[in-house]
């Protein structure tokens, strides 16, 4: 097996996940990368969507450095703005959501507002919520990339920014208003996790090869669920290593950042 | 539509927060409904040229305690040149209102800590403020981390619908997200029962700037404007602002508007001021024309980060001393800047098709 960075283990799995024919709203980074690489492969019929504005572009230009960039408007087939974008998204156009995080909890709730102090008085404020609060409310399914610590996989987060399974019941979600039906997988560079249908808790569904489940639950603060059905994740080949840093992001703006 | 409910948000996070803050009656942080509503019915809207030095226009409308309305989205068509002159005109206890922003909401905030009594900002409803892949904004987290600014928290589609429900004189329009997250519980949004549906959905508050702040692509003088490029939230910003600057890459002929009046994206009755300003979204990208400048971005978030670290202020001074105090004009603070770089961004843009004819 070729030689790997973390960021493309969680960029190929991101593009394992996505499936063909369907609309992936994107954030900046490795989201968008995963979608390219998903596009060049298995997934030519699926279009992204930007919130500032674009549906469908042809990146043609190179990987649009943040979904505000020039660039995600190249060659669109639907070129508005935030209003138009997030409005298909309501009416159920949207298929994945494909966010960040700093913080998550066992039912997929994301915290990417603050940390630390008070909602008034934070002792380390984040950029806030962006799209990733209406996209994780309205987009069909949730996917999320965060990195496997302990103190990000957390027994409840500071701030829940964007909404997930809430507090567990059955009916959070339609008593929050909200319309997509919520997390579906979440990915960082050593496990692959989804939701368990009965109990909306975070399963762990696959692990890095040479890893258990028990390294995985070390690393996160709640009790996971473990697939009975365990499976090592897939590992990229050199041609998909070859796509991710020669076409999706030959500068290594977000595949050659130092993992904190 | 009276009755008061809420989704099952409590106790599913650990947050902390002034109870007493969220529970304050509604307040409109800008103009509210009837108050903008008539200020535009008392507008003359006759075709007359807008055109007027940007020095002007920010003399013109901008005023201690007032709501700008930001245009733009992170580094995209941002309304820099507008933002240099009011930090040289000055404006206290301001509120800002914007849906993602970086380097305006940024200077702003230098400004701020340069000089309160020349800028100072009071309040922030937003959805975001940072810059993506530069870094986080580290003036935003200076300023909440010292209880220096109040902010209200939507997303980025609930800042856009709030501007958008301004812009259709609606007091408030129904958005399915904010619900069942904490934005729920700290904003001053509100969760209720849809007669028609008896479900729950979240109501959020138009938002009326009494100024809002726009760069578009090309405009003829009376105001009508064309963006190519991503939209933002800027004809929604134009159309909710009690007033409205636009500053536009060029200026086009009224025929031609005429010739493709479904081009227009901000009709000129919401216009009042209007300025040609070559580059005037820079160190932002303005698609079309010039990409955006990553090296001053950097340079410019490295010395707001290094103030947030040492607590020094030479940094910012040197900055704000060079490129805002030191010019007259945004085309000054261009020159600054240099044909070589300037040309380099319009390089990297690489020809984005617009229609100016």
């Amino acid at each position: 097996m070729p030689e790997y960075t973390p960021f493309e283990m969680i960029a190929y799995t991101g593009s394992r996940v996505l499936e063909d024919e369907k609309i992936v709203f994107v954030g900046t980074g490795l989201p968008i990368i995963a979608s390219m690489h998903a596009q060049l492969t298995h997934a030519p019929g699926l279009s992204m969507i930007f919130e500032s504005g674009p549906l469908s572009p042809i990146l043609e230009m190179g990987m649009p450095l943040s979904v505000g960039d020039t660039r995600a408007c190249r060659k669109a087939c639907f070129l508005k703005g935030l209003s138009a974008v997030f409005e298909l998204t309501q009416r159920g156009y949207s298929d994945y959501a494909f966010i960040g995080g700093a913080q998550i909890d066992m039912y997929g709730n994301v915290c990417s507002t603050f940390e630390g102090g008070t909602y008034n008085t934070p002792q380390t404020r984040f950029p806030g919520s962006g799209g990733a609060g209406a996209m994780a409310a309205n987009c069909e399914k949730s996917i999320i990339i965060m990195a496997l610590e302990k103190r990000r996989f957390t027994e409840k987060v500071e701030f829940l920014t964007s909404i997930g399974f809430g507090d567990g019941s059955a009916d959070y979600r339609e008593k929050a208003g909200v319309t997509g039906a919520g997390p579906y997988r979440v990915i960082t560079n050593q496990a692959l996790f989804g939701f368990d249908k009965k109990t909306r808790r975070m399963v762990l569904l696959e692990v890095l090869p040479g890893k258990k489940a028990k390294d995985i639950q070390d690393m996160v603060s709640f009790d996971l669920l473990i697939s009975p059905d365990l499976k090592e994740m897939a590992e990229p080949t050199a041609e998909d290593l070859r796509l991710l840093r020669e076409v999706c992001d030959p500068e290594g703006y977000f595949l050659n950042r130092k993992v904190k | 539509m009276n009755r008061k409910v809420s989704s099952k948000i409590k106790k599913v996070s650990n947050l902390k927060y002034d109870r007493k803050m969220a529970e304050e009656p509604f307040e409109w942080w800008g103009p509210s409904p009837d108050e903008a509503r008539r200020t535009m019915s008392n507008k003359a809207k006759g075709m007359r040229d807008k055109c007027m030095p940007l020095k002007e226009a920010v003399g013109r409308y901008v005023r201690d305690g007032i709501n700008i309305g930001i245009g733009g989205f992170v580094n995209t068509r941002v309304p820099v040149a507008i933002v240099h002159e009011i930090i040289r005109h000055g404006a206290r206890n301001l509120t800002l209102s914007f849906q993602s922003n970086s380097i305006c909401a940024e200077l702003l905030a230098g400004a701020m800590i340069l000089d309160p009594e020349r800028v100072s900002i009071r309040r922030v409803e937003l959805a975001w403020w940072g810059y993506e892949v530069i870094g986080i904004a580290p003036l935003l987290r200076y300023l909440t981390s010292n209880g220096m600014i109040r902010l209200d928290d939507y997303t980025n589609y609930g800042m856009s619908a709030r501007f958008k429900a301004a812009a259709m004189g609606i007091p408030f329009v129904p958005t399915r997200d904010h619900g069942g997250s904490d934005m729920e519980l700290v904003n001053r949004g509100q969760m209720v029962e849809c007669p028609f549906t008896d479900k729950n959905v979240y109501l959020v508050p138009a938002c009326h700037p009494d100024l809002g702040i726009v760069h578009v692509t090309a405009a003829d003088i009376y105001g009508n404007s064309r963006i190519f490029g991503a939209h933002c939230t800027c004809p929604e910003i134009s159309m909710a602002a009690a007033h409205t600057i636009v500053t536009t890459e060029r200026i086009i002929p009224n025929e031609n508007i005429r010739t493709y009046p479904n081009l227009t994206e901000i009709p000129y009755a919401t216009v009042d001021a209007l300025v040609e300003q070559p580059y005037g979204a820079y160190p932002g990208a303005s698609y079309g024309f010039y990409w955006f400048d990553m090296d001053h971005i950097k340079m410019f978030r490295g010395i707001c980060d290094e103030f947030r670290k040492t607590g020094k202020k030479d940094g910012l001074k040197k900055y704000y001393d060079e490129y805002i105090f030191g010019c007259e004009t945004f085309d000054d603070f261009l020159s600054k800047v240099g044909y070589k770089k300037l040309r380099q961004l319009r390089d990297m843009d690489g020809g984005q098709p617009i229609i100016l004819s």
